[in-house]
């Protein structure tokens, strides 16, 4: 008896012991994570009206990627099935998103950067035309994730793509005949064109890839019917090729002043300072402005450029007509992560504190959900959607990210268990807004990563990084989260977990369904408002793709999807990279150790409706 | 240590005998009085000892003592023996006190003003970075020559990039070791002009020995006026022969190690030499900076300065004299 | 008279390790030119040559190996190779070679350029240190012995050592003979 009971005794006494370690390990790691809680609140703001189509991979102009087509609801999607496929011939990531205008789909894949048209109107939408622009074999050299492609644009009977080699090219949508081809990035400075072009009344706005090679940001308007350079704004550099000029009114202190893109870099450092714009588009009609991200400064190594970086990762209003800058909020100043600042602004008019706003909703890389007001700047709320413990939050009175010095890089030295990790809380992949839960549905990642800074050289077409990662997943075990936000309350609704990093984008319908895709190959539908998994598909590869859905010209509702692993992480399957080396694919190599063995390369549109 | 006392002669030389910083005189005050003490120790200890052997071992049939105790020899020996113990007690006492009160003096500048520089060791050369805090476009990178103005307090952030340095330039201050992936700071004022040469003293490699800095104490308009000289990028060359220089430069193995700003190389494996011609020494205080030395120093380094990390770049003459005239318009 | 024997044969056998660190300091370099000889193709149309099965000096060097990995570092090979891995560029640590896995394959794919992405270095790194890069390549995929290639790097541990890495076989390296006759 009196055995049992001193052993009683300490365990007691050690269960009060490990308690109070545990205390204290919470008490040193200042780490943050998503908030749950939050709840459903209808929208009751007016949104674009939806006419069935896809015309640009964003949907509207808003970024919502919310489809009003409701004849797929979570009673009937159990018996979602294969209309039709289409094999592309491009094992390598599929990024693009289906467009779907005048009762034709249009695909473009990964470099060569061929362009199909698919005849809707037929069964089994047969290929209608294509187009191949022979792009340059090196440019798969200058690319740094794989040979992506995010989609083309349509506008008035014609259609708008990049090639990975720098060049925008307007096709006649209908019979694919070239109008104007204009070379705007050097390939052998590390420039490339990844991103999915957008078109707003006679101009059609592209930016520039390459961060990862010391290239120079920029956004360039082009005029739709001649390909004339319209304006060129760049990431970095003096005021005026900036193009900030006197309606320039940046929101907080630390973005007034002169030449900043000149001032918070060392002497030239800005010329190959990176802030490439590779992300989406939104667009607000009634302000006239246009929103953007910049990219991550270059190098990654962030001791050797000390300074704010100005303007990299960071986001843009301007005027499409003029290119002039309205305002700019900088969402990681000295960017220490790779932190590209390229993410999604979702358009939407939000009750605030009693008044209706214009705001626009970013959930960024550094994983807060900005809520900003997209007329000043300023920022409403941040709010982290994703487990870190790098950050403390934004300080909302000078807009600043309060970051945790101790986890900063240093040049020769580890720093451990850095969260989120390069790739950041989200990368490019888009979330969705869904009016009739007020939700922002956001795929990404719960990752962390060891990083070390090294020397790094600038060699004009080489990779200027100077940073040895490697990544692995945040608490929980699991890489990837689909998370559904609520934007006012700024806190998640539900999560779905997935082994790999979600690495696709998604889009809600009004069928109270968000469709999103892994990289192990499942496309899966969800109920918008629980986040049950209702349906799912196993394709033939990863899906890394943008979701879309449209009305067929039979009336039905189909929603497309591309399967095909690469980007970033999935390049180890594409490129057929060894995992055995943690720093492969850039860092993915450590997280993603088997993933040649479960998934296979692949290029293939997958298109389902209804029986 | 003959050659410490000596080179005191040749001005400008290193030496911790011609100080010419605060830190340096409360070092050389100590050297001299530990040396002062230990040298009037070393020769009463000798001339003790040299008297003892002499006294009798000149003397025809001496015999040295048995061992016999003696309480009055005892007695006297234990006096002696207690006497010179409890003065070198005091005179190690003395030293250490001294050496305290250095340790603390050359630690006591004041850094509120310091001018802060960067200096990172490498094998076998010195990069040096003026980090101007919350002006990063006011930074100012270079290569083994530390300018500062006369006076100033400079507070040097020192690390290595490879292997263990050592920081020393002995007219100005003690060591400083610059040790991998830790970074040390040594608080240093120069408060006479000239030129102040320093190297490495902790062994690094093949090139140890030629691992030299130098510290050019400047008036503050000097040193200003370098300053804004350093920030601006390479000039445009204005001659054919410069024009045609910079191109070979872009198009040779120099691209791959070698900075100058205001074109595309940025490569930082070896010195920024966006204003080489404005320095008076290249590889790393090895050589003057003449046309002759740099053309022997790119043709083949490897005669110079075996080990070095600069390859042999064989090149047509016609070529190399075009190079070395754009050399010398990066002033 | 025994043991003195055995210690100055002892003594002497550490003589053969001097060699593993000999160095060059005159390599006489001429700017890398492509070396032209080179064949990526393992089929040749008529007869296949004779094998030039000449050792070299660098591929047998500890130090010129450590020196091709600190170029390795230094000229950005890394930024797409990762540390054997790959990234933009393919992985160089397994036994899958697009261009040839020999030291001149090697040479004339830095010097060269391909087509697919990879930039040549023709004139930009010196001959001597493409073959120091061009060994250092070998050996991520183990095809160096074990006292020539890299041990444990000094920074954060992303690979297994070049040293204990398996040997990988690619296949043009190591044809097996064609079966000609049923074995009894």
């Amino acid at each position: 008896m009196k055995s049992t009971g001193s052993r009683t005794l300490w365990l007691v006494l050690f269960g009060i012991l490990g308690f109070w370690f545990m205390l204290g390990c919470h008490k040193q790691s200042s780490s943050t994570s998503a908030s749950t809680g939050g709840s459903i609140h209808p929208y009751t703001a007016e949104m674009e009206k939806d006419d069935g189509q896809w015309v640009r991979a964003t949907k509207d102009f808003a970024n919502t990627r919310y489809s009003s087509l409701s004849q797929i609801t979570a009673q009937n999607v159990a018996q979602l099935r294969v209309s039709w496929t289409f094999a592309t011939t491009v094992p390598h990531g599929q990024e693009a998103a289906p467009i779907v205008a005048n009762n034709t789909m249009y695909l473009a894949t990964p470099w060569p950067n061929v362009l199909y048209a698919l005849d809707l109107t037929k069964p089994g939408a047969p290929l209608k035309w294509k187009y191949e622009p022979h792009p340059s074999p090196a440019a798969k050299g200058e690319a740094c994730c794989d040979w992506v492609t995010r989609g083309a644009v349509f506008d008035n009977g014609k259609l708008f793509f990049n090639t990975l080699d720098g060049y925008t090219i307007a096709l006649n949508a209908d019979t694919g005949e070239q109008l104007w081809r204009t070379h705007l990035a050097d390939l052998n400075n590390g420039e490339t064109i990844t991103m999915a072009p957008m078109v707003v009344r006679n101009h059609v706005f592209v930016g520039n890839s390459g961060g990862e090679f010391g290239v120079r940001g920029w956004l360039a308007a082009l005029d739709t019917s001649s390909g004339k350079l319209a304006w060129k704004a760049y990431s970095t550099g003096p005021d005026n090729e900036v193009l900030i000029g006197s309606r320039f009114h940046p929101y907080y202190a630390t973005d007034k002043g002169s030449d900043l893109g000149v001032k918070t870099w060392p002497p030239d450092a800005w010329r190959i300072g990176g802030g490439t714009v590779w992300g989406f588009l939104s667009y607000d009609p009634q302000l006239n402005l246009i929103y953007y991200g910049t990219a991550n400064p270059g190098p990654w190594n962030p001791e050797v450029r000390p300074g704010d970086n100005k303007w990299t990762a960071g986001m843009f209003a301007r005027d499409p007509d003029t290119g002039e800058a309205v305002w700019f909020y900088q969402m990681s100043p000295h960017d220490l992560f790779d932190w590209d600042g390229i993410n999604e602004d979702v358009l939407v008019d939000l009750p605030w504190q009693g008044q209706l706003r214009k705001v626009l909703l970013r959930p960024d890389r550094n994983g807060h959900v900005y809520v900003i007001d997209r007329a000043t700047g300023q920022v409403l709320s941040a709010n982290p959607f994703a487990y870190t413990n790098t950050t403390t939050g934004v300080d909302l009175r000078t807009g600043a990210l309060q970051r945790i010095p101790d986890k900063a890089p240093r040049t020769g030295q580890v720093v451990r268990n850095i969260c989120p990790d390069a790739p950041g809380a989200k990368d490019w992949q888009p979330s969705s807004f869904s009016p009739q839960t007020g939700l922002l549905y956001i795929p990404h990642q719960n990752m962390c990563m060891d990083e070390e800074g090294t020397e790094v050289s600038y060699i004009a077409g080489t990779p200027y990084v100077g940073s040895s990662v490697q990544y692995y997943a945040g608490p929980g075990g699991h890489m990837g989260e689909l998370t559904a936000w609520d934007p006012i309350a700024g806190k998640a609704v539900w999560t779905i977990k997935d082994k790999y990093p979600i690495w696709s984008g998604t889009v809600t319908t009004a069928g109270g369904l968000v469709f999103f895709g892994t990289m192990d190959g499942w496309f899966k539908a969800a109920d918008a408002k629980t986040g049950n998994i209702l349906w799912q598909f196993k394709t033939d590869s990863g899906i890394i793709g943008q979701p879309v859905s449209y009305r067929g010209p039979d009336g039905k509702q189909y929603i497309a999807i591309l399967s095909g692993i690469g980007g970033w992480p999935g390049s180890i399957v594409a490129g057929q990279l060894d995992t055995r080396d943690g720093t492969a694919a850039n860092g993915w190599g450590k997280a993603l150790p088997n993933i040649r063995n479960e998934v296979t390369a692949g290029g293939t549109l997958y298109v389902f409706s209804l029986p | 240590m003959i050659f410490s006392f000596i080179s005191p002669m040749f001005p400008g030389h290193q030496t911790p005998l011609s100080p010419v910083g605060p830190q340096a005189r409360h070092i050389e005050h100590n050297l001299l009085l530990i040396f002062s003490i230990t040298s009037i120790v070393y020769v009463i200890v000798i001339a003790v000892l040299a008297y003892g052997v002499v006294r009798n071992h000149a003397r025809e049939g001496f015999v040295p003592h048995t061992l016999v105790e003696d309480p009055e020899i005892e007695r006297k020996a234990t006096w002696i023996v207690g006497a010179a113990l409890g003065l070198t007690i005091i005179l190690l006492l003395v030293m250490m006190v001294s050496s305290f009160y250095t340790s603390h003096s050359t630690a006591v500048l004041a850094q509120a003003q310091a001018i802060k520089i960067d200096v990172y060791g490498h094998q076998w050369w010195w990069e040096v970075e003026y980090p101007i805090n919350e002006q990063p476009y006011r930074m100012v990178r270079t290569a083994n020559e530390i300018h500062v103005p006369v006076g100033a307090v400079v507070t040097i952030h020192a690390t290595s990039r490879d292997v263990i340095h050592s920081f020393w330039a002995p007219n100005i201050h003690g060591k400083k070791d610059l040790l991998p992936g830790y970074e040390n700071d040594l608080t240093i004022q120069v408060d006479q002009p000239g030129t102040w040469r320093g190297q490495c003293a902790e062994f690094c490699g093949l090139q140890h020995a030629h691992m030299a800095f130098d510290i050019v104490a400047q008036s503050r308009e000097d040193f200003d006026r370098w300053y804004e000289q350093q920030l601006s990028p390479a000039p445009e060359p204005a001659s054919s022969q410069a024009i045609h220089g910079r191109e070979v430069f872009l198009t040779h193995a120099c691209v791959m190690c070698h900075t100058i700003r205001g074109t595309t190389a940025g490569a930082t494996v070896g010195p920024d030499l966006t204003h080489l011609a404005s320095r008076s020494m290249i590889a790393a205080g090895t050589l003057k900076n003449t046309r002759g030395n740099l053309a022997g120093w790119i043709s083949n380094a490897q005669s110079i300065k075996p080990g070095v990390r600069m390859p042999p770049n064989p090149m047509p003459s016609s070529d190399l004299n075009d190079l070395l005239a754009y050399l010398e318009t990066l002033r | 008279m025994r043991p003195m024997l055995v210690s100055i044969l002892l003594l002497g056998s550490l003589l053969t390790g001097c060699k593993r660190e000999q160095r060059v300091f005159d390599p006489g370099a001429a700017g890398s030119q492509p070396a032209n000889g080179t064949v990526l193709s393992e089929v040749a149309a008529g007869q296949q040559p004779p094998k030039g099965n000449q050792p070299n000096p660098i591929a047998e060097s500890a130090y010129a190996v450590a020196e091709g990995k600190r170029f390795y570092q230094a000229y950005n090979c890394v930024g797409c190779h990762a540390n054997g891995g790959g990234a933009i560029g393919p992985a160089l640590m397994d036994s899958e070679w697009i261009y040839g896995s020999s030291l001149e394959q090697i040479h004339s794919t830095i010097v060269q350029g391909r087509p697919n992405g990879m930039p040549s270095y023709a004139g930009k790194i010196p001959d001597y240190q493409v073959w120091e890069i061009a060994a250092y390549v070998r050996s991520m995929s183990g095809q160096l012995p074990s006292d020539v290639a890299p041990s444990r790097s000094d920074h954060m541990p992303m690979v297994v050592p070049e040293q204990s890495r398996p040997q990988e076989h690619p296949g043009a390296e190591h044809p097996q003979p064609v079966v000609s006759e049923p074995s009894r």
